[in-house]
């Protein structure tokens, strides 16, 4: 679950990391009138979508009019698709240079590492300045800290202040079970002090449930995906929206409808989306699957490929026969294999729905219909 | 010998008694996998399956000898499980099936089977089956027959497809590892391949990959530097997916330009790997690559 910039920077504060002085977050832009800010002000659109300050989600005001102007225009400029709920708005700080910090998971070390840089703005992919330190085994002591500054080139008093900020970032890491804790630019401003300036907090999904404070917010947090793909998550299920597409596609096990896709793609057609209804699916899960499938406007036909190891077949194929009475006239593909699988074709048997053994066929089948 | 297991492989399961452990007992003791114990704490004395239920680990290593521990406990008391088991002493392999440990956990699960020696596979992963002999997860095990192909995959159903695939055309297989689909597992590509190599009993390795991460570009230098002679025919997945989207699995996303089906095909065909389009194609390949050992 990714935060929004203002709930990030709260965190960044409880942690002993500071922010801007006197920020403001506001629902509508007549709140300002009644606000007592320091101008210049930046206003910052509050989306979960990257690349806001390229779209123009940033921008500044001098005086109280202005500001209400600039609120006006920034609620109702949506960012890749994503329309801000509110607005961050903080003194512009007079900053003397940019910084960079960040941890996150290193899948080849096995292990968070502590990522730094002298330069801010850098986009953490593509960091080619900063520097990594590994935090081996996740076991954090403050000296890890050190090596990150001091291999930043601080020195002096910036080498403490730097240091000490790493510590208490790492400590909301832990403390969070944290995919990512970044701060993107660490600023410091011409009286020498540092200020989180931006910063970017992602909790790991599926630690949410040891973190009571978190718990059920995950919901207020997918402004940046489809609505369908928030119904998904919500039931359960791992739903990805490709925008093009026409067939849709249900199927168990991660790898096996990536290949599935992929393989439409092959055979000539064009995939919907990725829906994994997991193992064991019931069938209340493959109800929620199909009608997520189906209430896609695009789609004309869905193809339902389960492998089933731990899935029972006619648990997927008495929703199908319950589904196609529903939705006549969308065309049903069905591979079904493995436990019950017999009982399943039997189940079927009559329905109108193709029910094909060999993959290639089935999915040849499915890009048929859509021609 | 086989890799990893063999019909004389003792096995205990951790968290038996719950629904998933319940049910995966009862299908791996009627597969022949010698499940000698299950461990869940506060209901040693209970049965399961007939197979006796202990409160620890040590307990359950004492009474039964077994050296083999496979978890299906809820992901959020996995890392206490394991590092029980690896605390133990008494245990070779650690087999993780449990998906959504959060990533901090398995670090800390990798990092203290590594000082312990112990192996581990997974987790999110279906776990290892020889055919015919011993399978210890949730691989469903019709789908598999004894023969000579080594399968080392990221993904359960994907490996599932392959196997069945083979096993239809006739082409039984020694091993099959899932390693998992999280982005911090135990035994990797790398270190199976090499288990593989060494076994006398495998020919040919069937490798399926995903996007995310550079585990099988890793894979394919160790294949290019000549350590492994045996030929390896490999799949990956993702090809249609977005950029930045996780797809299902925790480790299945591609960051920027890392982690793309291009790159792990591209470092494959370099290294002189077999790559299928489809996953039906691997059969294809496996036949053309097994009549050229014949030959």
């Amino acid at each position: 679950m990714k935060f929004f910039e203002y709930e990030a920077k709260q965190l960044f504060r409880e942690a002993g990391i500071a922010t801007a002085v006197g920020s403001e977050v506001i629902h509508y832009p007549e709140e300002i009138a009644f606000l007592k800010l320091k101008y210049p002000v930046v206003l910052k659109t509050q989306v979960l979508t990257g690349g806001r300050g390229k779209a123009g989600g940033i921008k500044f005001a001098e005086n109280t009019s202005e500001a209400i102007e600039v609120a006006k225009y920034l609620f109702d400029l949506p960012i890749k698709g994503e329309k801000p709920q509110c607005l961050l708005i903080d003194p512009k700080a007079p900053i003397k240079k940019e910084f960079y910090l960040a941890i996150t998971l290193d899948r080849e070390q096995k292990c968070p590492i502590l990522i730094g840089s002298s330069e801010g703005g850098i986009e953490i992919e593509s960091s080619g300045s900063a520097k990594i330190v590994p935090v081996k085994g996740a076991v954090y002591s403050s000296h890890y800290g050190r090596r990150l500054a001091y291999e930043m080139g601080t020195s002096g008093k910036d080498f403490q202040v730097i240091s000490s900020i790493v510590d208490k970032l790492y400590s909301l890491y832990e403390k969070y079970d944290l995919d990512l804790a970044e701060i993107n630019p660490l600023a410091q401003l011409e009286d020498g002090s540092f200020i989180a300036l931006d910063g970017k907090i992602t909790i790991n999904d599926d630690a949410i449930d040891r973190q009571p404070r978190f718990k059920g917010q995950l919901i207020h947090h997918l402004n940046d995906v489809s609505e369908r793909e928030k119904r998904a998550t919500v039931s359960g299920l791992n739903l990805v929206e490709l925008g093009e597409g026409n067939i849709g596609i249900l199927c168990n096990g991660a790898g096996l409808t990536m290949a599935t896709m992929d393989l439409v793609q092959f055979k000539g057609g064009k995939p919907a989306n990725f829906l994994d209804v997991g193992g064991g699916a019931n069938s209340n899960k493959v109800n929620a699957a199909l009608s997520l499938v189906a209430t896609n406007p695009q789609v004309k036909v869905i193809f339902i490929n389960i492998l089933g190891g731990i899935t029972a077949c006619d648990q997927v194929a008495l929703p199908l026969i319950d589904f196609k009475k529903k939705f006549p006239e969308l065309k049903l593909v069905v591979r079904l294999l493995g436990n019950n699988q017999d009982k399943a074709r039997e189940l079927l048997n009559g329905t109108g729905i193709e029910f094909i053994d060999d993959l290639d066929k089935a999915v040849e089948t499915a890009v048929s219909v859509t021609g | 010998m086989s890799v990893l297991l063999n019909k004389d492989s003792k096995i205990i399961v951790q968290g038996a008694t719950g629904g998933m452990g319940s049910t995966h007992t009862q299908l791996m003791l009627n597969y022949g996998t010698k499940v000698v114990a299950g461990v869940t704490p506060g209901k040693g004395g209970a049965e399961v399956h007939g197979v006796p239920v202990y409160n620890t680990v040590v307990e359950a290593i004492d009474k039964t000898g077994a050296d083999v521990s496979v978890l299906f406990v809820p992901p959020l008391l996995c890392k206490d499980a394991a590092l029980e088991a690896i605390c133990s002493g008494g245990i070779r392999l650690l087999i993780i099936i449990t998906e959504g440990i959060p990533p901090l956990d398995e670090v800390k699960i990798q990092e203290a089977a590594k000082q312990a020696g112990v192996l581990v596979v997974g987790p999110n992963c279906p776990g290892v089956i020889t055919p015919g002999e011993c399978l210890v997860g949730i691989h469903p095990g019709s789908v598999y027959k004894p023969g000579r192909i080594g399968m080392v995959s990221r993904s359960g159903t994907l490996t599932y497809e392959v196997a069945l695939s083979l096993t239809n055309a006739d082409l039984g297989q020694s091993t099959c590892v899932g390693i998992g689909g999280d982005p911090v597992p135990g035994l990797g590509f790398v270190e199976t391949l090499k288990l593989f190599e060494n076994d006398p009993e495998t020919d040919l390795i069937c490798l399926m990959g995903e996007i995310g991460g550079t585990a099988e570009e890793s894979a394919a230098e160790l294949i290019e530097s000549g350590e492994i002679t045996k030929p390896v025919i490999a799949y990956i997945a993702g090809r249609t997916a977005p950029e930045g989207k996780r797809m299902g699995h925790a480790g299945a996303i591609i960051s920027g330009d890392k982690g793309t089906v291009e790159s792990k095909e591209k470092a494959f065909t370099k290294a002189g790997v077999k790559v299928a389009k489809l996953p039906s194609e691997m059969v294809e390949l496996v036949k053309q690559e097994l009549s050229k050992v014949a030959a």
